[in-house]
């Protein structure tokens, strides 16, 4: 039963690659080639830890937990990747939960994941084994790892499944995953502006050490240099914490296939919104208001096209003050928002891709030039309403902490271009190249499907390279505002102004025009977002 | 809900539209020698067709037959490789914007703005098609009861089961009173009362003037409801006309149908191993 499972998983990781043909199965195995070459030179750094005896125990430690980490947190972000995932998947076969679980137990080993984490972990095992006869040691503390690893990982998948199941549970994952974002910001921050960053994390590692992860880490140090009692103490932790992980699963998967979710149990009303009166699509405006408002309300209820914008909001602010830690000449902090403007109007991209196959409710609902345009500009007006807002807070705040008052009309300016640019392009590539995204939300990071990935870097690459282009005349007046007089920064500001609301009038046109006479064929590509 | 479904409601007032020859007058849907090719095979083959105003008219043929793909190129989702098709009067290809006025679409495993309410969703879609916010409002509020839908005008779509779900494209569907509903499999996957309900609405729109085309694979329901058949297998017609001389001498459309399409031999043969309780 275990070797039908592994040769199922082995089916399901391969039949990818088989499906491609041509010269995309050859850019598949370049890409696995510079990958298995990535991990190489991983796994070789890690074994050249061996030259700093003192350190390898400590970095093999933080290594150990964030992988534990990692695969703790995959499913809550990625659900779904692994089709052998889902234990309801097996519900109606008869087998036993504990023919189950070692069965998922082997699946989970074969694939991509289990052997990048292979080929690094033999380059730590490698890195600690300080002297050599404590390989061994390594050798089965790192075995123990990687089964805590992928055991943990099936126990929160399993437990959460239900939860995952759910609109409510897939929203929460977001959640999470700004979250972390969050943390690793204000992490990499304080890391950062820490001094003593080699001492804090040697604290740390310490600490850390006494986990399962680092436990099994220090394992071979402990015994090589006959910290015997530490060393039990560590074994114990981790095979205790493997076997506690080992029996929650078991209960888990138990429950999972002998009860049954709902999937609308987590239904309940919308909260009240003006989508039910206001304005009729007669005209250009009417229909951008219309539209506008609804993508707006749908920012606002959905959590995968809220996330983005909390993201930009957190940039506009963040951004500038992790670039210019210290002023840099006499470039004001203020310009860097520049980037959360494009970002923001970068938030316009792929308009028709977001809605999925519920597309068609647009293409059935009218056919002409007006409607046409007019969804164009609402779609635009809902990226700009909130990018303008985010971008005069974060230019206010942080002009007032940073000073620099008088260079505020030239960042604006730079800010308005780079909006209304990346904005105007958005509008632009969505009509152009639009490509599908996956509409059934099961992983946060999943923006493309299968066949579109090259459509996918295409639009996104010339949105934002897009943006930054139409910032460059602004631009050069904001330095001449610096360097020559500061009325060029009045210049900027104008020139910003001009140079966003040309590109967004021009290219919005040109993508109506575009849209009303290839409705099908981009239905037919975002549609492709229903199946991923 | 049976009060539901015969409260007054306003269903649409059949506009005469001028149709662009003799040959189309009488006509709510005209397809002419309509072809679809997808990696070199012909899904749609030359398929010509005419469904009467004011007929109740079921596309039926097995799966893969090219229902959808037609239904697709006549509501202007899929373009078509060559032919023309006409909506009451209208080519569908060459001036979009008058026939999308006069045709109300529910399409099959399409999705729709799963985080709008119901409610929202109509208004939205009715403001969309030009409608004034007042008419859509109160055309809305009635579509939602008369559907059943009222409890849940104001839940998200993407907690709507498939009957309402299907309730809910059949109400944006009607919002703008087309003279001509084109409808994907509207009774696939739904439940015996939602059903009834999208089976009684219909049934009021074609006695109000309306047609309705709808594919489907289920042979009774066709036979019960529709007063027009089209047997469509291997992306072609095979049999077109009202119910009764479709079906012919057969007992059911169902036999007539199995004929048609050379079926009937599947199902036979093998198999002598099943039933037995020996393992």
């Amino acid at each position: 039963m275990v070797g039908l499972f592994a040769s199922l998983k082995w089916r399901l990781v391969t039949s990818r690659l088989r499906a491609t043909k041509g010269a995309n199965r050859a850019w598949t195995v370049v890409g696995m080639v510079v990958a298995v070459a990535l991990l190489l030179f991983a796994a070789f750094g890690m074994a050249m830890l061996r030259q700093a005896p003192d350190a390898a125990p400590l970095v093999v430690t933080g290594v150990y937990v964030v992988q534990l980490l990692g695969w703790a947190l995959m499913p809550l972000v990625a659900f779904g990747i692994d089709e052998t995932v889902d234990p309801q998947r097996f519900a109606l076969l008869p087998l036993s939960t504990r023919t189950l679980q070692r069965g998922m137990l082997v699946t989970s080993l074969v694939g991509y994941l289990p052997v990048a984490n292979v080929i690094v972990m033999v380059g730590a095992v490698i890195g600690v084994s300080i002297p050599w006869w404590t390989l061994p040691i390594a050798l089965a503390a790192a075995a123990l790892q990687l089964l805590t690893c992928v055991v943990l990982s099936r126990a929160l998948s399993t437990a959460m499944s239900s939860l995952m199941s759910s609109r409510r549970g897939r929203d929460l994952g977001v959640l999470v995953g700004f979250g972390l974002i969050v943390v690793y910001m204000g992490l990499s921050s304080v890391l950062n502006n820490n001094a003593g960053i080699a001492e804090g994390a040697g604290t740390v590692a310490r600490i850390l050490a006494w986990t399962p992860p680092g436990a099994l880490a220090t394992l071979p140090h402990r015994v090589a240099t006959e910290q015997y009692g530490t060393a039990a103490a560590g074994l114990l932790i981790a095979v205790v914490f493997f076997l506690l992980v080992w029996w929650w699963w078991g209960q888990s998967l138990h429950r999972r296939l002998t009860s049954i979710t709902s999937a609308t149990s987590s239904s309940s009303p919308a909260s009240a919104s003006g989508l039910t009166s206001g304005v009729s699509a007669t005209s250009v405006a009417a229909t951008a208001q219309l539209v506008g408002r609804r993508d707006l309300l749908l920012s606002w209820r959905d959590p995968m096209r809220r996330l983005p914008w909390l993201i930009v909001a957190l940039f506009g602010v963040g951004w500038p003050f992790l670039v210019f830690r210290e002023q840099i000449g006499d470039i004001p902090t203020s310009y860097a928002v520049v980037l959360a403007a494009a970002l923001a109007g970068a938030q316009g991209a792929n308009c028709y891709g977001v809605e999925g196959s519920g597309l068609w409710l647009h293409v059935v609902a009218y056919g002409d030039r007006v409607r046409a345009r007019g969804e164009v500009l609402g779609h635009a007006m809902a990226a700009l309403v909130p990018g303008a807002a985010i971008v005069a807070v974060s230019l206010v705040v942080v002009t007032a902490i940073r000073g620099g008052w008088e260079a505020l009309p030239a960042a604006a300016g730079m800010c308005l271009a780079a909006l209304g640019g990346s904005c105007a392009l958005a509008a632009y590539t969505s009509a152009r190249i639009p490509y599908a995204m996956p509409q059934s939300r099961t992983s946060m990071f999943a923006s493309s499907v299968p066949g579109q990935k090259g459509r996918t870097a295409i639009a996104t690459l010339s949105v934002l390279v897009g943006g930054i282009v139409a910032a460059v005349p602004a631009g050069v007046c904001a330095v001449l505002a610096i360097t020559a007089d500061p009325v060029w920064g009045w210049v900027a500001l104008l020139v910003g102004v001009l140079t966003g609301a040309g590109l967004l009038v021009g290219l919005t046109r040109s993508a109506g025009r575009h849209y009303l006479e290839h409705s099908p064929e981009i239905l037919a590509v975002v549609s492709a977002g229903d199946r991923a | 809900m049976t009060d539901g479904a015969t409260a007054p409601i306003s269903l649409p007032a059949f506009t005469e539209t001028g149709a662009h020859s003799a040959e189309l007058k009488g006509q709510a849907l005209a397809l002419r020698g309509l072809t679809k090719a997808f990696d070199g095979r012909t899904v749609v083959d030359h398929v010509t067709l005419d469904v009467p105003a004011g007929s109740f008219f079921g596309l039926v043929g097995p799966n893969g037959a090219g229902k959808t793909t037609t239904l697709s190129m006549v509501t202007g989702l899929l373009r078509p490789d060559s032919g023309r098709v006409f909506v009451a009067g209208v080519d569908v290809w060459a001036d979009p914007a008058t026939a999308k006025a006069r045709m109300g679409v529910l399409p099959d495993g399409l999705r729709l703005f799963e985080r709008l309410s119901g409610s929202e969703l109509l208004n939205y879609l009715g403001r969309l098609r030009g409608l004034p916010s007042e008419v859509v409002a109160q055309r809305a509020e009635e579509l939602l009861g008369v559907l059943d839908l009222s409890d849940a005008g104001t839940k998200l779509v993407a907690d709507y089961s498939t009957g309402m779900r299907k309730k809910v494209t059949l109400a944006a569907a009607l919002l703008h009173t087309p003279p001509v509903l084109l409808l994907d499999e509207p009774l696939e996957a739904v439940d015996p009362v939602s059903a009834r309900v999208i089976r009684t609405v219909l049934t009021r729109y074609t006695s109000g003037g309306g047609t309705v085309i709808f594919s489907s694979h289920v042979m009774a329901l066709v036979e019960e409801l529709c007063s027009h058949v089209a047997v469509m297998a291997a992306g072609r017609i095979v049999a077109s006309g009202d119910t009764a001389s479709v079906r012919g001498d057969a007992r059911s459309l169902d036999d007539a149908f199995i004929h048609l399409v050379g079926a009937s031999d599947a199902g036979s043969g093998g198999l002598e191993w099943l039933g037995s309780s020996q393992v």
